[in-house]
C-alpha cells in the first residue's frame, strides 16, 4: 500500500467546488511533480492534505500510512511526518524563529513536557542553516515577518530540514526565487532525500519545469480545473515546457464535452478523465 | 446618600477617624489640616455616576466602600510564606520597601545609594525626616485632592506609601522595588508613591501590588447589591512622578492583586525639560481595576514612553484611561497598550492625546491592540484627540481582533498542539511590547504569568475555547495633522 493515497477528493471553499475528484498515490522514496496552470487547485490540495480548516472536504478520502488522514488534526499530521512548505507562508508577529523552531522540532521528536535541550537544538539548527546558506540572524527575527520572498521560501525549507518529514509537499517553493536560490534549495532537498535513504517522499508542486532540472521527479502529474488530467514520467514536464498548458487545455475541453454527454472513462491524447 | 455616609462612618470613614489617624501617626499640624481639608472635599464632591463620561464603561457601584475599613495594621511577627515569596522574587534590588495592609514593614536601601543622598522610605518616615520635601510636593503640583472623590479620599486617608528622592546628577543602575500586600479582610488601602527625580538623575523603580489569590471575581459582581462584599478589599493608590530637567526614570507598575480587590488609582508624571520617562503598566490581577496613567510633558524636549500590558481572565474588568498631554514644544509621547481578554473578562482602553497651544514640533503616538481569546470576552478602544497646535505629528490607531486562525494553522502544521499554538501567538502578541523593556528577569516573570493565565480555565462554561471567527474589527487611522 502506498504511503499517501488520495481517492476521489472533492473539496470546496465556501460554496465553490475547487477539487473535483482528485486521485493520487505517492510513497516514500518517490518524488512526484504536480504541475498545472494557476487556479487549477494545487495549493488547495496541499492545504487540504495538511488539514487547513478553511477548506471543506465534501467527498473522498485520504489514507496516510493506511490511516484516515482527514480525521487527524494538522498537528497530529505534522507529528506523524507530513510537511508542507507553503506557497504563501504567513508571518507571526512577536514569535521568534528560534523559539518556534525549537517548539516545532520538539513536538516532531516526541518531547512531551519539556523542549529539546537547547544545545542539541542549536547544533542542529546551525548545521541546517549552513547547508541552506541561510543568514544566522534570521532565527532571532519574528516568523516570516518582513522576510523577502526568497527568505520566506528558504525559511520553509529550513523548517522542512529540521522536521525531517516522511512525506513533504513543496508548494511552488521555486516561484520568486532567482536561479542561484533555486539551486541552493534544490541541493538542500536532494541532500534530505539522500540522507533519508528512501524514507522520504515529495510532492513537488510547481508552475514551471525549471526546478525539475535540479530535483528529478519520478512522476509528473498535471492538474487542470480541480482534477489530475495527465500523469507520466519526467518527459511530460519537458513536453509541457514546450507546448505550455494550452495543448492540455484543448484536449481537456474535448473530453469534458464527451463526458458531459455520455458519462464514462475518456481519453484524448494524453488527457484522461475518469467519471465517477 | 446620607444613609451611605452613616454606614461609612461606622466603618471608619469619618472626619473623626481622619483626625484619629493623623494623631496616631504623630503627624505635623500641616498634614493634619491637609487631611481634614481633603476630607471636606471628599464630602462635598459627588459620587461618580454612570452618566459621567469617565464612568460610562465601569459601574461606579463596583467601588462602594461598604464593608471596607480605611486602616488595618500589619500583623506582628515574621512574614507569612506567601508574602516572603513575593519579597524573595526580587533579586538584590538597590532598595526594597514593603507595605503590608496599611503599614510599612520593611525598608532597606543600598548604603552607597543612601550615601549619595537617595531617599527611599515609607512616607511617614519621610514626613518626619524630609517634611519640607513632602510639604512642597505631596499632592500639590502633580495630583490634587480635589480632582475626584476618590482622590480626595486618598488625600484624607493615605497611609504607608513611599518617597523616592534622587538628588541631582545621581544615577542608580540597579532597580528599586516597592511592594504592597493586602492580607486583611475588608481593608481599604491608600498607598501614596511620591517620586522626585532631580536634574539629570537616573533611576529604575518597580512597584508591585499583590495579595493572596482570593475568590473568583464575579461572585459579587453577579449579585451586585450591597452586603455581598465580605472578603473584598479596596485599593485607592496615587503615584506622583516629578521629573526635573534631564531626569530619567524607568517605571514598571506591576499589578497582581488577588481577585477580591477593587482598585481605583492614578499614576501621573510631570516631566520638565529634556526629562525622559519610560513606563510599563502591567495589569494581571484584581476584580475590577480602574487606572489612569497620565504623562504631562511640561518642558521642551521631554519624552514619555507609555507601555501597557493587560491580561484579563475570568470576569476581570479593566478600565484604563491614558493621557498624553503636551504642554511644551519638541516633546514626544509614544504609547502602546496591548490588552488580551479571555473567558468573560473585559478591558476598556480610553486614550487621550492633548496638545496645548504652543506645543509645536510635538510627536504624539498612540496605539492600542486588543486580542480577544474567548467568545464571552470584550475589549473596547476609545481614542480621543484634543489638538490645539498646528505643527506636529500625531498618529493613533486601534485594532481589536480574535486570534488569527491562519497563524494557528501555520504553527499546528509544524506539530504544535492547538493550545501550544495559541500560547505562542499570545506570547507573540505581547512580545512586541516586552521587547522594548530591557529587564530580562521581569520579562521572564511576565512570560510565566501570561502562560499561567493561558493555562487557567477559569470560566465555567467557556472551557477557555478559542472562537474560530475571523477578525471582528480592525481599523487603522492616521490622521494627517
Ligand atoms: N482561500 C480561498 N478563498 C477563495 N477562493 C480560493 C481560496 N483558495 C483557493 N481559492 C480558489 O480556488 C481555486 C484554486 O486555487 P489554488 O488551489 O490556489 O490553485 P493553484 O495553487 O493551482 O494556483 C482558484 O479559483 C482560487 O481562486
Ligand atoms: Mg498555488
Amino acid at each position: 500500500m502506498a504511503d499517501l493515497e488520495i481517492r476521489d477528493l472533492t473539496v470546496q471553499v465556501e460554496d465553490k467546488v475547487i477539487l473535483k475528484g482528485a486521485n493520487l498515490t505517492l510513497s516514500k522514496g518517490e518524488v512526484h511533480a504536480l504541475m498545472g496552470p494557476n487556479g487549477s487547485g494545487k495549493s488547495t490540495l496541499a492545504n487540504v492534505l495538511m488539514g487547513n480548516p478553511f477548506y471543506q472536504v465534501v467527498k473522498g478520502e485520504v489514507l496516510y500510512k493506511g490511516q484516515d488522514l482527514l480525521a487527524m488534526s494538522p498537528d497530529e499530521r505534522a507529528r506523524r511526518g507530513l510537511f508542507i512548505a507553503f506557497q504563501y507562508p504567513v508571518s507571526i508577529p512577536g514569535v521568534t524563529m528560534s523559539s518556534f523552531l525549537r517548539t516545532a522540532v520538539s513536538a516532531r521528536r516526541g518531547y512531551d513536557k519539556e523542549l529539546m535541550p537547547v544545545g542539541e537544538f542549536q547544533k542542529l539548527l546551525k548545521q541546517k542553516m549552513d547547508e541552506l546558506k541561510i543568514e544566522p540572524a534570521i532565527v532571532s527575527r519574528y516568523v516570516n515577518e518582513g522576510f523577502s520572498g526568497g527568505e520566506k521560501k528558504r525559511a520553509e525549507i529550513l523548517q522542512m530540514a529540521m522536521l525531517e518529514p516522511e512525506i513533504a509537499i513543496m508548494d511552488e517553493t521555486d516561484s520568486g526565487l532567482d536561479i542561484d536560490s533555486v539551486k541552493v534549495v534544490s541541493d538542500g532537498v536532494n541532500r534530505m532525500l539522500e540522507r533519508a535513504k528512501g524514507a522520504m517522499g515529495i510532492l513537488l508542486i510547481t508552475h514551471y519545469s525549471r526546478i525539475l532540472h535540479f530535483i528529478k521527479p519520478s512522476y509528473v502529474h498535471v492538474m487542470f480545473d480541480g482534477r489530475f488530467v495527465v500523469s507520466g514520467g519526467p518527459d511530460l514536464a519537458e513536453e509541457l515546457e514546450q507546448s505550455g498548458y494550452e495543448g492540455i487545455k484543448a484536449q481537456f475541453e474535448v473530453i469534458a464535452a464527451e463526458v458531459q454527454a455520455e458519462g464514462a472513462v475518456r481519453r484524448a491524447g494524453k488527457v484522461f478523465w475518469v467519471a465517477h | 446618600m446620607q444613609e451611605q455616609m452613616t454606614h461609612l462612618a461606622r466603618a471608619g470613614f469619618s472626619r473623626e477617624s481622619v483626625l484619629a489617624l493623623s494623631e496616631r501617626l504623630g503627624e505635623p499640624a500641616w498634614m493634619r489640616e491637609f487631611r481634614l481639608a481633603a476630607w471636606e472635599t471628599f464630602e462635598r464632591l459627588p459620587w461618580p455616576a454612570p452618566a459621567d463620561p469617565e464612568w460610562r464603561r465601569t459601574d461606579p457601584t463596583m467601588f462602594r466602600l461598604e464593608g471596607i475599613r480605611p486602616f488595618a495594621d500589619a500583623p506582628a511577627g515574621a512574614l507569612p510564606a506567601s508574602l516572603q515569596q513575593v519579597v524573595d522574587a526580587w533579586q538584590a534590588p538597590a532598595g526594597l520597601l514593603l507595605q503590608r495592609n496599611s503599614q510599612g514593614v520593611r525598608s532597606q536601601l543600598d548604603a552607597g545609594a543612601a550615601r549619595r543622598g537617595v531617599v527611599f522610605t515609607d512616607l511617614h518616615t519621610a514626613l518626619r525626616e524630609r517634611g519640607d520635601l513632602i510639604r512642597e510636593n505631596f499632592m500639590t503640583t502633580c495630583v490634587r485632592p480635589d480632582e475626584t472623590k476618590f482622590r480626595a479620599l486618598h488625600a484624607a486617608l493615605w497611609s504607608g506609601g513611599a518617597l523616592l528622592y534622587v538628588p541631582d546628577g545621581v544615577e542608580i543602575t540597579t532597580p528599586l522595588v516597592s511592594l504592597a500586600w493586602i492580607d486583611a479582610d475588608g481593608v481599604g488601602i491608600f498607598p501614596h508613591l511620591l517620586v522626585i527625580a532631580g536634574q539629570n538623575s537616573k533611576v529604575t523603580l518597580i512597584t508591585c501590588a499583590a495579595s493572596p489569590p482570593g475568590d473568583r471575581p464575579g461572585s459579587s459582581i453577579d449579585g451586585g447589591g450591597p452586603g455581598r462584599v465580605e472578603g473584598q478589599a479596596f485599593a485607592d493608590p496615587v503615584t506622583e512622578l516629578i521629573l526635573r530637567d534631564g531626569a530619567q526614570i524607568r517605571l514598571v507598575t506591576l499589578q497582581e492583586w488577588g481577585s477580591n480587590v477593587a482598585e481605583i488609582g492614578i499614576i501621573r508624571s510631570v516631566l520638565a525639560r529634556d526629562a525622559e520617562l519610560r513606563s510599563l503598566l502591567v495589569g494581571f490581577g484584581g476584580k475590577v481595576v480602574k487606572t489612569n496613567v497620565e504623562s504631562i510633558l511640561d518642558g521642551p524636549g521631554a519624552t514619555s514612553e507609555m507601555l501597557g500590558l493587560v491580561f484579563g481572565d475570568s470576569r476581570q474588568h479593566f478600565d484604563l484611561h491614558t493621557l498624553q498631554e503636551h504642554r511644551a514644544p519638541h516633546t514626544l509621547s509614544d504609547l502602546l497598550y496591548k490588552n488580551a481578554v479571555k473567558d468573560r473578562a473585559r478591558s476598556v482602553f480610553s486614550g487621550m492625546i492633548r496638545v496645548l497651544p504652543g506645543a509645536q514640533k510635538t510627536n504624539a503616538f498612540q496605539a492600542n491592540r486588543n486580542l480577544i481569546l474567548s467568545g464571552g470576552a470584550k475589549a473596547d478602544s476609545i481614542p480621543n484627540l484634543e489638538i490645539m497646535a498646528n505643527d506636529l505629528r500625531c498618529t493613533h490607531g486601534s485594532a481589536t481582533s480574535r486570534i488569527n486562525e491562519e497563524h494557528l494553522f501555520y504553527l499546528m502544521s509544524r506539530g504544535l498542539a492547538r493550545a501550544q499554538a495559541v500560547r505562542m501567538v499570545v506570547e507573540g502578541f505581547f512580545a512586541e511590547l516586552l521587547d522594548r523593556v530591557p529587564l530580562d528577569d521581569l520579562r521572564a516573570r511576565l512570560q510565566r504569568e501570561i502562560d499561567q493565565k493561558m493555562a487557567d480555565d477559569a470560566d465555567g462554561n467557556g472551557k477557555g475555547e478559542i472562537p474560530t471567527r475571523r477578525p471582528v474589527r480592525s481599523e487603522e487611522r492616521q490622521p494627517a495633522l
